[in-house]
């Protein structure tokens, strides 16, 4: 009795093979026209900053003629813009995380009724329209000047807790998806070997839950820093955010010197992105691991 | 001592002197600054808006002692921040205002008369635009704005109204002003009364509209300027600044048409206001505001960097000369300004407007 197992199993494997590799190209293809598809935008951006020919309105891409002109003529405005929303997003980014973490915590660990609601309830600034938030504030700062004489209405405060009330969620929300993961016998047997309740906290909890952290304050960061709506009511002379700056200032002209000052921050921002890559690692950032 | 007195006492003198005039006149430099101590808030548009009022404004009224900040946002964001802020402090004294919002806010009690005497460039100004409570400071003819070449290589005629747009060799080639951008409510005006609606009616204009084939709209003028140096478009229904801006700075070979609305009218002209804001405790430092932005010299530069027409009769007539290119795209005789269509907003639902242009034109 013979038997072939050969003969049948070579057309088998290569038709496989040829499946497999098939399935790669179409991959790579899929990945490399999402990557186009996300980067095509700030490519244009950045070569259309360094095109010469342009003399005035319009997007020339590929430059025709190279030039570093339009970033000499980016306008002091922006820089300044562009400073205070650095500060504002990065103090909105702390302070989120400050009111944020503990919030989580009370929400995942406390022995709360009706926790859904309450998660619904933090999650409730993400779904206001950004518009009507500012509109909100706006008014809340007259009532409240009215009541008590401190009018927060055009100053740093008043726009930094407009953000802040918006970023907050987003800390809350990845904090809230770590620790729903978080194994409670990290923390148990910490504290069965003598460490304090703070301690605990602080050496074990914390550092199991900073990815979320991160990822939430990066996203505070994100919307405090290309927030328009708000800023646009809250905003006052002598401190305007950088996007606002930008909007008004492309509604009534363009002028390349703001693909120029757009091209600043796609390379600031990518810089940040291989800073933090390098400090903290990125997949840290944007995996919330429990 | 005698001596020393002769020696030292002449120019001791003569020090003491130069200091006391000195000393003199700057007290009487200070005194003579009408407006020290007082910050002006002005609510403005941004970017190259704001920066030539920078430029040019604010040096004149630092001269009177006056402080001026700029509020920048839309006229949309100021009206909300104003009525935010009724009966407190306001959040700005002097404020620039669209055409489609001046009698509104006129009625609702959120400005002050204007104090003509205290503005003594508005004696260049037409009677139609010293308005009670608020100042005409510029305007824009919305017009036509086509490729001179193109229209001769297709064998199409020059335009003269809204409905030569519908032309079959122009599909895909028409901007229009939407409805939410910069002078989108007049150019929608004019299209509706072109085609025998009128503020109440605006479906004939939609239907117009319509008609265009594959037509684009524009929300920032800089993209009927990128439109036109790409060879995207061939025509525009933009206010002549952005007509302009095209031929100087994209190269593009274009005119003018004014297009005909009806038996009488000619053209659309939109107006921007300057008032001062009801509650102001600077009421008399943002008449000397406007009075500076009435004033020739900057109407004239800033009609050349901003694109927007002067309201200062020397400054249109200094403009002819000064740059014949941009006087060739607006019509200059007064008569024919007269003809132009002027909106009335007074009792218009812009937001009705609004949802019928979104439920015809986003369809």
């Amino acid at each position: 009795m013979t038997t072939n197992t050969t003969l049948p199993a070579t057309p088998t494997r290569r038709a496989l093979w040829r499946r497999v590799r098939l399935g790669a190209v179409a991959k790579y293809a899929w990945v490399t026209w999402a990557y186009l598809f996300l980067l095509a935008p700030m490519a244009v951006v950045l070569g259309s900053s360094l095109d010469g020919t342009t003399a005035y309105s319009g997007v020339v891409f590929p430059p025709q003629e190279l030039t570093l002109k339009w970033y000499r003529q980016i306008p002091a405005s922006h820089y300044e813009a562009l400073g205070l929303s650095l500060a504002l997003g990065l103090s909105v980014a702390l302070g989120a995380c400050l009111l944020g973490i503990p919030a989580a915590l009370g929400v995942v660990r406390g022995r709360l009724p009706g926790k859904s609601l309450f998660l619904a309830f933090f999650r409730a600034p993400m779904q206001i329209p950004a518009v009507v938030s500012g509109v909100a504030f706006l008014q809340l700062y007259y009532v409240f000047g009215d009541a008590t004489g401190l009018f927060l209405n055009a100053t740093f405060v008043g726009l930094y807790l407009g953000h802040l009330f918006v970023a907050t969620p987003y800390v809350i929300g990845t904090v809230v998806s770590v620790l729903q993961r978080f194994n409670l016998r990290l923390e148990e047997a910490a504290l069965s070997m003598g460490a304090s309740r703070w301690s605990t906290f602080r050496r074990v909890t914390l550092p199991t839950i900073m990815p979320g952290v991160h990822a939430g304050a990066l996203y505070a960061f994100m919307v405090s820093f290309s927030d328009v709506p708000i800023a646009m009511f809250l905003t006052a002379p002598g401190f305007l955010t950088y996007p606002v700056e930008l909007f008004f200032g492309i509604e009534t002209d363009f002028n390349p010197s703001v693909l120029a000052s757009a091209s600043l921050v796609i390379l600031f921002s990518l810089g940040l992105l291989l800073l933090v890559q390098r400090v903290i690692g990125l997949d840290a950032v944007v995996h919330s691991r429990g | 001592m005698s001596n020393v007195w002769k020696m030292c006492g002449a120019p001791v003198l003569a020090a003491a002197a130069t200091i006391a005039v000195t000393f003199w006149s700057g007290q009487a430099h200070a005194q003579a600054k009408p407006f020290d101590g007082v910050t002006l808030r002005v609510g403005t548009f941004g970017g190259p808006w704001r920066d030539d009022l920078v430029k040019f404004v604010q040096p004149k009224m630092e001269a009177l002692g006056m402080k001026v900040e700029f509020v920048i946002g839309s006229p949309q964001d100021n009206l909300a921040k104003i009525i935010a802020a009724r009966g407190r402090e306001v959040p700005f004294d002097v404020v620039e205002i669209l055409d489609a919002q001046v009698d509104q806010m006129a009625d609702a009690g959120l400005l002050v008369p204007v104090e003509y005497n205290a503005i003594p460039n508005a004696s260049q100004l037409d009677a139609w635009q010293r308005g009670a409570n608020a100042v005409g400071n510029w305007t824009t003819q919305e017009v036509i704005c086509y490729d001179k070449g193109k229209f001769a290589e297709l064998g199409i005629p020059v335009p003269t109204t809204y409905k030569d747009l519908a032309n079959d060799k122009l599909t895909g080639r028409v901007m229009y002003a939407d409805i939410t951008g910069g002078g989108g409510l007049a150019n929608f005006a004019g299209i509706v009364y072109a085609s025998g609606g009128d503020t109440n009616n605006v479906k004939p204009g939609l239907d117009t509209l319509k008609t265009f084939k594959g037509v684009k709209f524009w929300k920032a003028g800089g993209d009927v300027v990128a439109g036109f140096k790409a060879g995207d478009i061939y025509v525009a229904v933009a206010h002549t600044g952005w007509c302009l801006r095209a031929a100087k700075f994209a190269g593009a070979n274009v005119a003018t048409a004014h297009p005909k609305i009806n038996a009488t009218k000619t053209g659309v002209l939109k107006v921007g206001w300057l008032g001062a804001v009801k509650g102001t405790k600077n009421a008399a430092a943002a008449m000397a505001f406007m009075n500076a932005y009435l004033d020739e010299e900057f109407q004239v530069a800033f009609a050349k960097n901003s694109g927007v027409w002067p309201v200062n009769k020397k400054a249109m007539q200094r403009m002819r000369t000064e740059d014949p290119v941009f006087s060739a795209m607006n019509m200059l005789d007064p008569a024919d300004v007269d003809r132009m269509l002027r909106v009335d907003y007074k009792g218009v639902n812009v937001n009705n407007w609004y949802d019928q242009w979104n439920r015809a034109v986003s369809r």
